[in-house]
């Protein structure tokens, strides 16, 4: 039998799996979530219906409320930017979500509020169906409900 | 009474003492100014020698170096030899022994003895008792096998794991290779890869190891893309180079709009925005070809499984590296005539090559960014792409809403000084009815500068007057002074008439000159808009290109390998 002359600990051959280095919190994956149909439609709607009854204006409040349901206050977008469908001379129009809760159309020279007019120029290209704009940034909606960080 | 003195007294003693004294101090002078041109010579010569000197002594120092590097390089290598070089021996015969193996031409006996012999000549060092568990495993004697795996394991577990996984792959021991991979995969970690588990990676996927491999692989590689995407950090650093990466590949600008970049003041603006557009068709063409390599690179990962290996076999080893560096570092000492500085800048670069250590994410954007610089081929920056394919995606979203987004709305044009906007052109005739006016009003100002000659004309009605007055004295005299004023005043009249001519011409001819500029520039601005709609929108068929990547369209061996990974 043979002897250890060097070695007297037993061998461990089993590798420890290195630990996870986990990075945190994660921020972007809740507002990149595919947004639902149904939340989509009622945006695109907002031309041809009238909202100034205060059911449709609760119902949409609704809709918007769910789509957000889980996100805190502050991560609430401050309003919804899209392309107008009315014609000319209307280009893009607004729902605020901030306080006064009104839609509003905007003509082709009319300015927005600053904060909605640095989606505007996105939100008249075809690609994106909304832009939600918050205060930090820009989330852009296609047609299939996917987001993209802007 | 003392100035009466003075004036009496005879000065002219002084005076030519003085005079004496005058040729003497311009005698000093002319000494001084031999002098100081003699010490200018002598400056310039000691600046002269002062330089030489200065090369001498560096010359001399790098003559004393390179000397040094001469005398240590012998040494370090004596002294490399005297410790460890029974490594080297090792190395050869590990080789030797591989080679063996594979013809099958050397006894047992030969094997057992020699590589025992290695065992006990080269503590310490991994490849020895792997050479003995290799030995032993030949000639089927287990339990020597196993204390020897023991011990090459204890010695380098990282070596003695890749060398038997890459051993029992060539000889095609399926089970085995299987169990080493494993161990393999458990050695690494994904903050932290080394240079050849891209290769290893491919390796597996191309169906070089046996193909419950993959599945081996699977769940590590889904294991570590958890713990990696579990933050946003790593991810949003590999879609910010993927973005970069995206940006650059744009196009030069092929001078398509040459009336624009001339009069357009946001042109800058438009031609960034228009490079931007035009990325996406190329970026098209260049993941189309990726994915279209779909060559058996099998073969060519064998070879590199191979090289790992003899790499392995033949490359130094930890404990020798010091020592290895130094001689390296001498002998580029030699190499550059003793300048110690650039030997050392080639040697920091050479540390950061091989030191090169990346997280899994960074891994797979340096081969799909650049595979001939990562050393993988196609089917692994293919590979690469689809395994990155869900932030490469969003990457491409945020390029392209970011370049969407800096589409400037207005075209600027500023033509002769006239300012106007467009927005894609279609206001032609507004435009040009604008320019009619404003050449209107630049012509009515720059009449009004020109003043009417009511002096001139005063003048020559004063004449006239005056020539009236001189009916009085004489006829001839009054009609003469009349003739002359009228003229005068004629004269002053036409000479007005022509000047406000000549400026309603030159406006005239501006005006149609720069019509016929504003005209191009609508037109190119047409055409602009059209093309960067047409360029814009070919993003989408980039981004259905991207969602459709499936790891069947880069590999003929693999067909559903990857495509569980995601």
């Amino acid at each position: 039998m043979g002897r250890n002359i060097l070695q007297n600990k037993n061998l461990d051959l089993g590798i420890e799996e290195r630990s996870a280095v986990s990075t945190g919190f994660i921020s972007d994956r809740d507002i990149l979530k595919k947004r639902s149909k149904k939340y989509l439609d009622l945006i695109a709607q907002l031309d041809h219906k009238t909202l100034t009854e205060t059911k449709g204006m609760g119902e949409l409040m609704k809709v918007i409320q769910e789509e957000f349901g889980t996100a805190e206050l502050a991560c609430l977008p401050l309003g919804i930017v899209a392309k107008c469908f009315l014609g000319h001379p209307y280009e893009v129009h607004i729902l605020d979500l901030s306080c006064s809760q009104i839609i509003k159309h905007y003509k082709t020279n009319e300015l927005m509020e600053p904060d909605f007019e640095k989606a505007r120029t996105v939100a008249k290209h075809n690609a994106y169906a909304l832009v939600e704009v918050y205060k930090d940034k820009l989330i852009l909606i296609r047609e299939d409900g996917t987001a993209t960080k802007l | 009474m003392s100035q009466r003195i003075i004036s009496y007294a005879d000065l002219s003693i002084i005076n030519s003492a003085l005079r004496s004294i005058q040729s003497d101090m311009s005698g000093v002078n002319s000494e001084l100014g031999t002098l100081n041109f003699k010490q200018d010579q002598l400056e310039t010569e000691l600046e002269k020698l002062a330089f030489s000197f200065a090369d001498f002594v560096e010359a001399d120092l790098k003559h004393k170096s390179l000397q040094l590097a001469e005398t240590r390089q012998g040494n370090l290598k004596q002294d490399l030899q005297i410790r460890f070089g029974y490594y080297a021996e090792v190395r050869r015969m590990a080789t030797g022994i591989l080679q063996g193996v594979d013809s099958g031409v050397v006894g047992d006996d030969t094997l057992k003895f020699t590589t025992e012999e290695v065992m006990i000549k080269a503590p310490g060092y991994w490849l020895a008792p792997a050479l003995v568990a290799i030995a032993a495993w030949i000639r089927n004697d287990r339990s020597t096998n196993e204390k020897a795996l023991n011990e090459a394991l204890k010695r380098d577990d990282y070596k003695t794991t890749l060398f038997f996984m890459l051993i029992m792959r060539r000889l095609g021991r399926n089970e085995a290779a299987l169990k080493w991979l494993e161990r393999y995969f458990m050695h690494q970690n994904p903050h932290h890869l080394d240079r050849e588990f891209i290769i290893i990676l491919e390796a597996v996927t191309t169906g070089v190891f046996p193909p419950s491999a993959r599945q081996l692989m699977i769940t590590n590689v889904k294991n570590w893309l958890d713990q990696l995407t579990q933050g946003d950090t790593f991810l949003n650093e590999q879609k910010m180079q993927w973005i970069r990466f995206f940006g650059a590949m744009g196009p030069l600008s092929n001078g398509k709009f040459p009336l624009l970049e001339k009069y357009s003041s946001n042109w800058n603006l438009l031609e960034q925005s228009l490079r931007a557009a035009r990325t996406h068709h190329i970026l098209d063409l260049h993941f189309k070809s990726i994915i279209a390599a779909s060559a058996d690179f099998s073969k060519s990962t064998k070879v590199q499984l191979d090289e790992i290996l003899s790499l392995l076999v033949t490359n130094f080893d930890d404990e020798e590296l010091p020592l290895q560096e130094q001689v390296r570092f001498n002998q580029l000492v030699i190499q550059m005539d003793g300048d110690k500085k650039a030997a050392q800048a080639i040697i920091d670069t050479e540390r950061h090559i091989f030191n090169e250590q990346v997280d899994f994410l960074q891994l797979l954007t340096n081969a799909s960014f650049n595979p001939e610089l990562s050393g993988v081929t196609k089917v692994t920056q293919a590979l690469a792409i689809s395994i990155s394919q869900p932030w490469l995606v969003e990457a491409y979203n945020i390029f392209t809403a970011q370049s969407r987004n800096n589409i400037p709305q207005t075209i600027e044009l500023d033509i002769d000084n006239f300012k106007a906007t467009t927005h894609n052109g279609s206001d032609e005739n507004e435009l040009i009815q604008k320019q009619e006016t404003f050449y209107q009003h630049v012509l009515e100002t720059e009449l009004a500068k020109l003043a009417f000659p009511y002096a001139a004309v005063i003048i020559a009605v004063l004449i006239c007057l005056g020539g009236i007055w001189a009916f009085t004295l004489s006829p001839v005299a009054g009609i003469l002074g009349l003739g002359m004023g009228v003229v005068f005043i004629w004269n002053a009249v036409n000479t007005h008439k022509k000047a406000k001519k000549a400026i309603a011409d030159n406006i005239e001819e501006r005006k149609q000159k720069a019509k016929e500029v504003l005209r191009g520039c609508i037109a190119e601005a047409v055409d602009y808009r059209k093309e960067h709609t047409t360029e814009d929108n070919k993003a989408e068929l980039v981004l259905q290109l991207l969602t459709s990547i499936t790891p069947e369209d880069f590999s003929s061996v693999s067909k559903d390998t990857v495509r569980n990974i995601i």
